[in-house]
């Protein structure tokens, strides 16, 4: 599934009546399988963006579509990684897991089963019966990626999904992700702080100025396809290339940031 | 990997290490908890005592007529009397309190603060679902609902008696609509205190709106609800005297207050510690039961 946004802006007004114009004109357009990574400082937008793609907020001005038709709200096609977890407190870790199926009506035999793929590839065998209040943050976030992967969205929105963890399950969650996406030919639009996790996981990063939030730069991440095969991470991580847009990104960040 | 014979032993030795430790400092923990509860369980038995002590120093050196205050002992002893038969001067025997044991006047109290707060607890928090999810309807009704709520029962009662009769309906009426406010509040707050991350999440996961409010809203507003249950239950008890003034024999409140004008104040005491004691276990046996129902609050 691919998405296009086509000069979507988004003002809101505050309780003490200000208007504020989180996101200026921002045309894209992300096709089918690719791993887009946004990048930028806190208040640029980026959220709102992830928000108007998942449904939850309709843009100001513009448009969003999905393969060509406007996004009226959420769907199930486009499934969303809170920065935290949102864990149902009342149902166990399985029954997290499967929500989405059930919501969708498919029969208790098969949520299981592919409940029970999710947790195990995030790691959570063993855990699935638990209380989610039991599970550390790590968990518990480990957990929110299976129930969104039980679901099979087309398309994933990911708001920092691994800002909170440790950097040895980071890593392992990124290379998962790397290869579901690449594997089911998912498109992703993941959120993160970090230039380096934007350079390792994305076929292509944007990076978003402050308030009004808006793309300032826009670059291709061709490494692999330069060297012709998947490098692994500490590989890849010291190439030119990858060296050399980990510091053009950082230093477009701290453009955009200083005092006009 | 190969691991030497000298590395197995040494793993092993610091792995039971470890395990001793950790069940150390685990029953270090319980000990210390079983030290705080009892510690807690002493002061409160201790302020039971001092309260006692003063209450029987001042009646035995006879500082206050007993009429006004009447000894632990008197209260004790009409206690047990209301309980039992016993016989009279004149050699009739006499059972209970107007013609009631004390307990059967508990009861019959009780029996009408389940009917009077049960029906609150169906309607409450249906009314405040309703009210929380539809705007115009919350602004029609929270107005008569605050209003509702500051009014002293003991204010209505007699209208209800007029429209209900002297009977057991007019108090189930003033129990229901004391217990009814607290739990529609409760409801709404509830259901407006629901993240919208979460309401996010679920609509994402392909929930439509009726999944929405039955498998997030619905549980996310429980603990709120079974809060809102036992202020109701605590603001019946507070209410029972009121509903009773009148025809309300059986039934403790009215014990209470027939034996104050019969000037038996030793009865009254001994009415208003039942009332309290059986209050604070209904609401010990409620929270419990929160507990149970909802063993995620304060936690996730």
């Amino acid at each position: 599934m691919s998405f296009t946004l086509d000069g979507v802006s988004q003002r809101y007004i505050t309780d003490s009546g200000e208007v504020v114009h989180a996101l200026a004109d921002t045309s894209l357009e992300v096709p089918t399988g690719q791993f887009l990574c946004v990048v930028g400082p806190s208040g640029c937008g980026k959220t709102t963006l992830l928000k108007i793609l998942a449904g939850f907020l309709r843009p100001t001005g513009g448009e969003a579509r999905v393969n060509g038709s406007a996004i009226s709200g959420p769907s199930w096609e486009r499934g969303v990684v809170f920065q935290q977890a949102n864990l149902y407190p009342w149902l166990t870790v399985r029954k997290n897991v499967e929500l989405g199926l059930k919501f969708r009506g498919v029969g208790a035999a098969e949520r299981r089963e592919t409940g029970q793929q999710c947790l195990d590839l995030v790691g959570l065998s063993g855990f699935e019966d638990q209380k989610t209040y039991e599970l550390s943050g790590g968990m518990q976030q480990r957990a929110q990626i299976a129930r969104v992967l039980a679901n099979d969205p087309e398309i994933i929105l990911m708001d920092e999904p691994f800002g909170a963890l440790d950097a040895l399950t980071r890593e392992r969650l990124q290379m998962d992700l790397l290869q579901i996406s690449r594997e089911r030919r998912k498109t992703v639009f993941f959120i993160t702080h970090s230039v380096e996790e934007a350079v390792f996981l994305g076929d292509r990063v944007l990076v978003m100025s402050p308030r009004p939030g808006r793309v300032v730069l826009d670059e291709k991440v061709e490494i692999s396809k330069k060297y012709g095969r998947l490098l692994p991470g500490k590989e890849l991580r010291s190439t030119p290339e990858f060296v050399g847009l980990r510091d053009l990104i950082a230093e477009t960040i701290y453009a955009g940031q200083a005092p006009a | 990997m190969v691991t030497g014979p000298t590395q197995d032993e040494g793993g092993l030795v610091s792995q039971a290490d470890h395990l001793g430790q950790s069940l150390r400092v685990a029953a270090d923990a319980r000990r210390s908890r079983r030290t705080q509860r009892v510690r807690k369980l002493v002061l409160s038995l201790a302020v039971l005592v001092v309260a006692l002590a003063v209450w029987w120093l001042v009646t035995a050196l006879e500082l206050v007529q007993p009429l006004y205050l009447p000894s632990p002992a008197a209260v004790w002893q009409a206690f047990v009397e209301s309980n039992t038969c016993r016989e009279l001067e004149s050699g009739r025997t006499v059972c209970g309190e107007q013609n009631y044991y004390m307990w059967e006047h508990l009861i019959a109290s009780m029996q009408r603060i389940a009917v009077g707060v049960g029906v609150a607890i169906v309607l409450g928090p249906l009314v405040g679902f309703l009210m929380a999810s539809i705007g115009w309807l919350n602004t029609a009704l929270e107005p008569y609902l605050n209003f509702l709520r500051a009014l002293p029962p003991l204010g209505y009662i007699g209208l209800l008696i007029v429209w209900f009769g002297i009977g057991n309906t007019s108090k189930y009426w003033l129990l229901f609509l004391a217990a009814f406010p607290p739990i529609v509040i409760a409801t709404i707050n509830g259901v407006r205190g629901v993240r919208e991350d979460s309401i996010h999440a679920a609509r994402s996961m392909g929930a439509s709106q009726w999944q929405v409010g039955r498998h997030v809203i619905l549980p996310a507003t429980l603990p709120e609800v079974i809060g809102g249950i036992r202020i109701a239950v605590g603001f019946a008890w507070t209410t029972v005297v009121a509903a009773e003034l009148n025809a309300g024999i059986p039934g403790i409140g009215g014990l209470a207050y027939v034996s104050g004008q019969q000037l038996q104040t030793a009865l009254t005491i001994a009415c208003i510690i039942v009332i309290g004691l059986a209050a604070v276990a209904l609401d010990a046996l409620l929270k419990h039961l929160g507990t149970l129902l909802v063993p995620w609050y304060g936690r996730a």
